[in-house]
């Protein structure tokens, strides 16, 4: 963008690297006010404090290129080059649909619950607005598209969470409320990170050469990982961290390993598939199923 | 997966790591210097292409100094476009004086300084023959380190200048950033017996104002490697090592290696397109 010719207030330099002290914009021609005016009437004012508070919400490691795909949204939501032109088909409006509540959705770690929540409300509505042939609400066919596409970006091989989608989807034409979304929602991204970290664990075991881990300690670590899960499943909450924490303590977890080492038990290997496998049924064991 | 520090900041530190009010800023100065030609829903397509640009590190391009030296990335766009634009400069091997790479660099920036230029010269020259003549290779490392790293260089010096001057490192308050422009540039062969200072004495105090400058400094981990080899060094001695490594420059992240200096291949398809 070029600049040279053009006014433009001067931005002092910062005196380190660092944003502390805004630097003063100092201005040549034209009076602040009606600049300020400007902004605040085309909207540019309140743009970009949403955009400043959905950053702080989000804190994402890149929040230049976060910005970038934010305004990149807001551009797709508006009405393109002032509605000439045919309007899109239903299936790319749907695609359209499904793509931002997905954005929506991936703003926040399912940790920052509030947050998370948030943007499950937005994804929502986004998805339960009425079109031109649709009623408004959420089907239980977007409902079931968006948990596979959410599966399949996060990477999780299909046959890891079919089992999670038996229990959890929707009759195509059923209506979803949003405490099932939510609910769905929370249950797949956590799935998803559990999948991640047992795939991680299962990089720890395999063996470099062969790719593949020995069954034995594959198999004492997913009874180590079932028994901690199950551990004082009626136990208030704190007790029940700490008594799967210990369970799964170097002094617990290690022992169930070298016991499973010197066992006579023939070895074999255990391959990554099967590994993540047992390990997602061993959570969504715990899920509960639509009622 | 997420990092927890990045999570747990202040909303303003958080920020200001980014320099996210600083491109937020720029971006609605230049939206008011372009309002003329922005419709209602062109706002957020600006705003689009503005941080789609800064992400490539095109936003320099033909920015005002100040801009261009305002965060450490628009420092390493900088250097990075000033590679891809004139790397062709060194392919058939010509030299170029210190005033015409100035000129170069003015293509880049209208009114970019003369005197960070100079800087830049003397660390390759080692001496104020400004006439004399200089490879693309050799002035572009040498001035990614006086460019990027000018406020460090500043208080470097300053602490040299106390160390030539005898002062036990212990007594001497290390000066900040902006109060180098008072000291004078130590002048070669000022010292009485031995040239330069003592390398490890140096490093003491070069690492302190690392822990200080966290974001504006070579890691200190390779800039006791620098002053590992040798028992002195002069200060020029020191840039012209900092400039070479290898490491540095790939800590930085701007440029290439220099062996690979040449190597464009997304330019050179963009030109074969042309």
């Amino acid at each position: 963008m070029a600049a040279v010719e053009k006014r433009r207030p001067a931005v002092a330099p910062a005196a380190s690297f660092t944003d502390s002290g805004r630097p003063a914009v100092s201005r040549t021609a034209a009076p602040a006010d009606s600049e300020e005016d400007f902004l605040r009437q085309v909207g540019v004012t309140e743009m970009l404090r949403a955009a400043l508070l959905k950053v702080l919400e989000a804190r994402p490691e890149e929040p230049i290129a976060f910005l970038a795909h934010y305004f990149e949204n807001m551009g797709l939501r508006s009405p393109a080059n002032g509605g000439a032109g045919e309007p899109p088909g239903q299936l790319l409006l749907q695609q359209q649909r499904l793509g931002r509540a997905l954005w929506h959705l991936r703003l926040a770690h399912h940790s920052q619950r509030t947050a998370f929540n948030n943007n499950v409300s937005v994804a929502y509505e986004c998805l339960s607005a009425s079109g031109r042939k649709k009623k408004p609400g959420l089907d239980g066919r977007t409902y079931s598209e968006l948990l596979k596409r959410i599966c399949r970006d996060g990477e999780a091989p299909e046959e890891v969470v079919a089992p999670l989608l038996h229990k959890i989807q929707c009759r195509d034409h059923e209506a979803v409320p949003l405490d099932v979304f939510r609910a769905g929602m929370l249950t797949c991204f956590v799935l998803l990170e559990f999948v991640a970290r047992a795939s991680a664990l299962y990089r720890l075991l395999e063996d470099p050469a062969l790719a593949v881990a020995d069954r034995r300690v594959g198999q004492a670590v997913l009874d180590t990982l079932e028994g901690a899960l199950q551990a004082s499943d009626g136990a208030p909450v704190p007790a029940r961290y700490l008594e799967a924490g210990s369970r799964l303590g170097p002094d617990s977890l290690a022992l169930a390993m070298d016991r499973a080492l010197v066992a006579r038990r023939p070895s074999s290997p255990m391959t990554r598939e099967e590994f993540l496998e047992k390990a997602a049924a061993l959570f969504i064991a715990k899920v509960k199923p639509v009622a | 997966m997420l990092s927890p520090e990045r999570l747990a900041l202040p909303d303003y530190e958080y920020l200001a790591q980014r320099h996210v009010l600083t491109y937020m800023e720029d971006a609605v100065c230049q939206l008011l210097e372009n309002k003329e030609d922005i419709s209602q829903y062109g706002i957020a397509r600006f705003f689009t292409e503005y941080f789609n640009s800064v992400c490539q590190g095109t936003h320099i391009l033909f920015r005002e100094f100040s801009f261009i030296q305002a965060t450490p990335h628009n420092r390493a766009s900088f250097l990075r476009a000033f590679w891809r634009c004139f790397r062709t400069v060194g392919k058939n091997g010509d030299l170029l004086t210190m005033r015409e790479y100035h000129c170069l660099l003015q293509l880049l920036c209208p009114d970019f300084p003369l005197e960070l230029t100079q800087k830049a010269a003397r660390i390759v020259l080692m001496d104020d023959a400004m006439d004399c003549l200089m490879s693309f290779s050799d002035f572009l490392f040498a001035f990614q380190i006086q460019f990027y790293y000018s406020e460090f260089l500043e208080s470097v010096a300053a602490i040299y200048q106390d160390l030539l001057a005898g002062k036990n490192p212990n007594t001497v308050i290390v000066p900040t950033s902006s109060s180098g422009q008072h000291r004078q540039r130590p002048a070669l062969g000022e010292a009485s017996t031995l040239e330069g200072v003592e390398a490890s004495l140096f490093y003491q105090c070069l690492e302190n104002l690392c822990d200080r400058h966290k974001y504006s400094c070579p890691p200190p981990a390779l800039v006791k490697e620098v002053l590992s080899n040798v028992q002195r060094l002069t200060f020029y001695g020191f840039l012209v090592a900092l400039s070479k490594h290898h490491g540095i420059n790939q800590a930085l992240g701007a440029l290439p290696d220099k062996g690979d200096l040449m190597h464009d291949p997304a330019m050179d398809e963009e030109l074969e397109r042309l």
